[in-house]
């Protein structure tokens, strides 16, 4: 099986004529161009992530990636062959103390040693972005926070809902009733993956799979779940008051403690309810959450989106025109950002998947941040709000019991 | 004990084949191979519009664009074998190819397309700066398709090799092969290069074998395979394997020949590729059309009416 991808997407779609009102701005669709000297920037961490970072950072012009370190000589080896005259170090220490001129640090080491290289970048001044969640406790978390929160320098968190162009038009309409009265919650990330890393002997391998060391890890729903926990969040404008969780190794049966497989509980204090599954064990459909209303529901799919509307719900001038496609008994309308636009110029259909990975929106916007002051997409405290969710999560599945999160942990004192 | 997994990636079907490795460490080694892959296809994808290919697609007609190492190294392999082969492999075919219909239509290709018919198609391809990594003088569109996979396969077996897998076997899609070392007793991974028991086999051994043959995807009455010297499809339907040292060399040289068919001859090809050509779908005759056969890597020729 295959995740959904924009291929897939364009050979079922079906007709794309005329305007569509769902318009947010086709600039932040295009790689980010700026005419002034290059951001100089550091990345902390080459694995996976980071070298995804180095490879979307290619395409934002005004940046240049200088320095990266990783503690793991073979990451850092390939990240080397990925930008030329790139310098390598073992340490984010050594590689503060060497490299001059930086101004910004990327922090994609894993999720329990985010905060000592994001504290130490900030205290050398330079501006950070940090993968998220933030931390892998709530208190390291509000600790960031609020290292962050007493620095002048931007800091931003890669929970990239908030970045999204998809996602961000979602929100509107979310914002502006097309739902109506939310009904339910739901949402899935399917991977077909062990997890598991190589390395040449036992203490490279505790290191290099930190996700599947129960001291460390915060599991699929801390490191994955909670990504779009934090979609619900912003989109709801609001956090869980409880997480109830379960999980077990069904597939993966190779020692490990920490689940391949499970399901989640989020509640809000009025009632509703987000249903939320992982696993490691099938691919099918992917990553998506489903948001249901009483006159339509949203399907969010990070690199594409699409409205299901009920036959009472009301209908807008702009759906006449709009691009659809077809999902078992139902139509969904293709969510396209700047589809006024690209409809203008006969290209609706393009605009049917991003172009770009989610980090690469989420990049972009740090780096407008650095360059241009723009507004960061997600800050530190909302970002340690949804972390304390992600260790609740987290918590919850490793007992396999519902865990009551106290508001005063949202808080950065 | 052989262990397979595979993947869906780069418009394909990527197996690993794995020999003597723990079952854990086996399905990681080939969660990393396809690893490898997926940042491959993001970097040289065609129909991506966000990767870096599209990006040279769009800009390096009319400026330089920094590419990164990696990248670098496969440009320098196409444009080697572009000149190598006389111009019969051709990585900036691209808008040819859209217009003939040989992809589905995306706006990527149209762009293409467009770049393509707004650029005459002579001479190198394009350039390459090798000290400011960067490639520039882009004649039409890149459509790195006959090359990038083997490249790809070649990535993934320094990774594996750096991991100390001894043994394994890797293919996209059947027509790029990567063997390293050979299965426990036998001299090489034996691979047939077509369907019957007639067929003849490659026999590998830290070698790779692409196979390329003017069938599959069709445009009307065409093969798939352009002829890059008119700009128009092939219309004979040859196949060409092509045993080389490395997966990017074999898949550049098979895809040349195939589109060349009859008139290949044997000094039209470097000493370190062993080739078979069959010339016709139809016909049984294969013509060994290599020049050096130590260690021959076809090597069933009494059985198979090789000649």
């Amino acid at each position: 099986m295959t995740r959904t991808d924009r291929r897939t997407f364009l050979h079922s779609s079906l007709g794309a004529l005329g305007a569509v009102a769902l318009t947010p701005s086709l600039a932040e669709l295009a790689p980010l161009v700026r005419a002034s000297a290059g951001l100089k920037v550091a990345l902390f961490g080459a694995g996976r992530q980071g070298r995804m970072i180095l490879q979307e950072l290619s395409k934002i012009e005004g940046v240049e990636v200088v320095a990266v370190c990783d503690t793991d000589p073979g990451r850092l080896k390939k990240a080397l062959r990925r930008v030329r005259g790139l310098k390598g170090y073992a340490t984010h220490g050594e590689l503060l103390e060497k490299e001059q001129g930086l101004q910004a640090a990327i922090v994609a080491t894993p999720t329990h040693v985010h905060r000592g290289p994001a504290e130490d970048a900030l205290a050398a001044g330079l501006h950070v972005y940090c993968e998220a969640p933030l931390a892998s406790t709530a208190e390291d978390s509000a600790a960031l926070a609020k290292a962050a929160r007493a620095s002048d320098r931007v800091f931003a968190v890669g929970y990239l809902a908030r970045s999204n162009p998809i996602y961000k038009l979602a929100r509107s309409f979310f914002r502006s009733g097309t739902l109506r009265d939310l009904v339910s919650l739901r949402a899935q990330d399917y991977e077909k993956s062990s997890w598991r890393q190589t390395a040449p002997d036992a203490a490279r391998e505790k290191l290099l799979n930190w996700r599947l060391d129960p001291a460390f890890s915060l599991g699929l729903a801390g490191e994955k779940g909670a990504h779009q926990f934090d979609a619900y969040h912003w989109f709801l404008g609001r956090y869980p008051t409880a997480v109830r969780g379960s999980g077990s190794v069904r597939v993966h049966k190779d020692g490990r403690e920490v689940a391949d497989c499970v399901a989640c509980d989020l509640a809000w204090e009025d009632g509703l309810h987000l249903s939320w599954q992982g696993t490691l064990g099938n691919s099918y459909d992917g990553r998506y959450e489903v948001y249901s209303g009483s006159m339509a529901a949203f399907k969010l799919a990070w690199t594409a989106g699409w409205l299901f509307k009920e036959a009472d719900s009301p209908t807008q001038g702009w759906e006449v025109y709009a691009n659809r496609q077809t999902f078992h008994n139902d139509q969904g309308i293709t969510l396209i950002a700047d589809a006024t636009k690209l409809a203008a110029q006969g290209k609706l259909e393009d605009g049917v998947g991003l172009p770009n990975p989610p980090v690469h929106y989420g990049l972009a916007n740090f780096i407008e941040a650095c360059t241009d002051g723009a507004e960061v997409a997600c800050g530190a405290e909302a970002a340690h709000r949804s972390t304390v969710v992600a260790v609740a999560a987290a918590r919850a599945v490793r007992e396999g019991a519902e865990v009551v999160i106290d508001p005063e942990t949202f808080e950065v004192r | 004990m052989f262990q397979r997994f595979a993947t869906h990636a780069m418009g394909t079907r990527f197996e690993l084949v794995l020999e003597g490795e723990g079952e854990a460490r086996a399905r990681a080694l080939a969660e990393g191979v396809w690893e490898e892959l997926r940042e491959c296809e993001a970097r040289w994808s065609v129909f991506a519009a966000g990767s870096l290919l599209s990006k040279v697609n769009r800009e390096a007609p009319s400026r330089p664009v920094a590419v990164d190492p990696e990248t670098l190294a496969l440009l320098e392999e196409a444009l080697e074998c572009w000149s190598a082969t006389g111009g019969w492999f051709d990585p900036a075919l691209g808008g040819e190819m859209a217009r003939w219909g040989f992809r589905d239509g995306t706006a990527g290709e149209m762009a293409v397309e467009l770049a393509a018919a707004a650029t005459p198609r002579a001479g190198a391809p394009f350039v390459l700066d090798r000290a400011a990594c960067s490639v520039a003088a882009l004649r039409g569109a890149l459509d790195l398709g006959a090359v990038a996979k083997g490249f790809a396969l070649d990535l993934a077996g320094e990774l594996l090799r750096d991991e100390g897998v001894g043994c394994a076997l890797l293919h996209g899609g059947t027509s790029s092969v990567l063997a390293l070392g050979a299965p426990g007793g036998a001299e090489g991974w034996s691979v047939a290069l077509a369907e019957g028991s007639e067929a003849p086999r490659a026999l590998l051994r830290d070698a790779a074998l692409a196979v390329s043959c003017n069938s599959g995807r069709r445009k009307g009455a065409d093969g798939h395979l352009l002829d890059p010297h008119s700009g128009r499809p092939t219309t004979h339907d040859a196949l060409a394997a092509v045993v080389a040292g490395r997966a990017s060399r074999a898949d550049a040289w098979a895809t040349a020949l195939c589109a060349r068919g009859e008139e290949a001859a044997a000094s039209f090809i470097p000493g370190d590729l062993q080739v078979l050509l069959r010339p016709s779908l139809g016909g049984d005759a294969w013509r060994d059309l290599s020049t050096d056969h130590s260690p021959f890597h076809f090597p069933l020729p009494a059985t198979t009416g090789i000649r």
